[in-house]
Formats: C-alpha cells, structure tokens, sequence
C-alpha cells in the first residue's frame, strides 16, 4: 500500500525537488546595441536566502539598449515554466517581464535573454540617485509553483 | 570581415515594421541539426560574439521589446536525444527558420528527414519557412540551390518558403533572411 500525502506535503516535495535540481550557472548585463558585456556574473543566483550584489559600470545609464541574460540548468523537467522579472527602485516596481517558456527538458540548460529600450535620457534617474536603490528580483515558476526568487541588487561604480 | 553587420538593430527593426500589424507579439522558431548555426545565428542578430558558442543542451530565447511589440526568437538544441521535444515550442510559432550546415553532405539526408516531419506536423501548419543555407564560406559547402533540390522545398505547396545563403560566424546573408521574414509574417486567424 502506498502512503498518501497531504497535498501540501506533496507540492512542498516537489518545490523541493525541482529546487534541489534547479540552478543559475550566470547572468550578464550587455550594452544591446554593440552586444558587449558590462557585468557577469559566474556563481549561482538562485538561493533564495541572499540577496546578491552586483558592481554595474555607470556607463550602463547611457545605454539605449540593454540586455539582461541568464543562464539556467534543471535537473528536473518542468511542464510550465516561466519566470516574472520585475525592475525595483526602493522596492517600487519600475519594469516588469513575465515570460512563460513552457516546458523544460530535464537535465537541460537553458539561457533566456531579455532585450528592452530604455526610457529617453530625460526621464532617466541620475547613476547617484539609483546607486544600491535597484534590485532585479526573478521569481520562478512552474505552474502555479513558487520554485525560487532571485534577487540581485545594483550598484553603478 | 564583415560584409554586413546585421545586428541588434536588425531584431528591432522587425518589430518596426509590425507597428501597422494586429499581432502585438510575434514567435520565430529557429530549429536545425546539431551543430548546424542556430545559435551562432541568433547571436549574430544581437551582435555577439561568436566565437565561443557551445552546443545548446535545451533552449536560447531572446526576447525583444520596442514600442509595445514583443519579439520571442526560440533556438531549441539540435542534438539528436532533444529533438524529440522540439514539438514542445512548435505552438503558437510565426514563422519556421531551420538551419542547414550545407558543408556537412553526410548529414544531408538527415537534415532533410527532420524538416519534412516538421512540415507535416499539425501544430507548424501553414507556418513559413525559411531555410538558411549556412557555412557557405566553407569551400566544401553546398550552394542553396543544391540544397533547396536536397531537402525538397519545390514540392511544398502548403506555406510559403524561402532559401536563403549564409554565413552565420560573418553575418553574410543573415539581414537578408530576416527581410524575408519580415514581409511573412502572417496573421493569426
């Protein structure tokens, strides 16, 4: 006879899991109009416990372009993923991009990139003003289910 | 050297032109053996460097937003144990672009076999296609003519279709692929 669950338990078994087997191998942020790099990071972003930093050259500010990318690896495959990833300027959510991937091979890796105009130079926010007051969160889903949050924080040097 | 620079700005100008369009979003799904140049490709669209792409062991998207429009491009691993979940990405797609390595003439056959189960499949129905000859800077590569006879596109009837010589690692060819997807996209019904 096989144990029933409570469904909870359940569903807390498989965020676990997915979890378990679900990994941010790196993000980068890219000037989009030349395609080059501005910041990488290699360690995994994924935990949600830590709210990571990350040194981002002031020059990103002049660009018209942007790119966000990240790079992901999942042990476990998944029916309906997405991810909502919102822009927060002290705690206030400026941009926000949800995106639904659909399914995810196991033990596949994967990389989204997420290319956005930003707003005229008029209407932006001097280096000073945002310096440590920006958090790009990324929640990750798998239906319904919460699988993780990331949160890196920004400053411009 | 480069003969063209179809960077981002290619990318964006595609979303340009769908200003007057109904569809606020639009999918291209970029499909192809291993090793044939989707991401290579796909990254030459943005401008990035090439020269340290890896093979794809699941999918590359990039998502492009201007004015409102949304452009999702999907480049789903080739590798032979992936391909049996590429029809997992077909819904909703705008227009096919399937990559050929026309240098790769053991593979022909292969790469032929696969494109015609895709165009028979329900979901990609209709769907226009657009082929890109790439490798043509290899001196053993097949002109497009030759591989256009190969995979059998004169006897599609049921989309429209299109073969397009590239280099994906330079560029050469790339901007005028996209052209042609920019004059195809269909509108849903």
């Amino acid at each position: 006879m096989t144990e029933v669950l409570p469904v909870e338990d359940g569903i807390q078994n498989r965020v676990e899991t997915i979890l378990s087997g679900f990994q941010i191998n790196w993000m980068n942020l890219r000037d989009a109009d030349t395609g080059k790099i501005l910041w990488q990071h290699n360690d995994d972003m994924s935990n949600p416990d830590v709210e990571h930093e990350a040194r981002v050259p002031k020059r990103i500010l002049k660009c018209r372009v942007v790119s966000r990318e990240m790079n992901f690896s999942s042990v476990e495959s998944m029916e309906r993923f997405r991810l909502e990833q919102k822009v927060l300027f002290k705690g206030r959510c400026l941009e926000e991009w949800f995106f639904e991937f659909g399914y995810v091979i196991s033990n596949s890796t994967n990389t989204w990139q997420s290319i956005i105009e930003s707003a005229p130079e008029s209407q932006m926010m001097p280096a000073n003003v945002l310096n440590g007051n920006i958090v790009i969160e990324t929640k990750f889903f798998d239906g319904d289910l919460l699988i993780t949050t990331s949160k890196v924080r920004l400053f411009y040097v | 050297m480069r003969t063209h620079v179809p960077n981002f700005q290619g990318l964006l100008n595609i979303l340009r032109k769908l200003r007057s369009h109904p569809e606020k979003e639009l999918r291209l799904l970029l499909l192809g053996l291993d090793n044939a140049g989707k991401t290579t490709l796909l990254k030459q669209l943005a401008s990035e460097d090439v020269t340290h792409v890896t093979p794809t062991a699941g999918f590359n998207i990039k998502s492009v937003l201007s004015n409102g429009f949304k452009l999702n491009v999907w480049d789903i691993g080739g590798q032979r144990k992936i391909r049996p979940y590429w029809r997992n990405y077909f819904e909703n797609t705008d227009i096919l672009i399937y990559v050929v390595d026309c240098s790769d003439h053991q593979r022909l056959e292969e790469t032929s076999l696969e494109l015609a189960e895709l165009l028979q499949d329900d979901k990609l129905r209709g769907v226009p296609l657009l082929v890109y000859a790439n490798k043509q800077d290899l001196a053993t590569a097949l002109p497009a003519s030759e591989v256009a006879q190969d995979l059998g596109l004169h006897l599609i009837r049921d989309r429209t279709w299109q073969i397009q010589a590239c280099v994906a690692t330079d560029g050469t060819g790339v901007k005028e692929g996209m052209e042609w997807v920019c004059k195809n996209i269909p509108v849903k019904k």
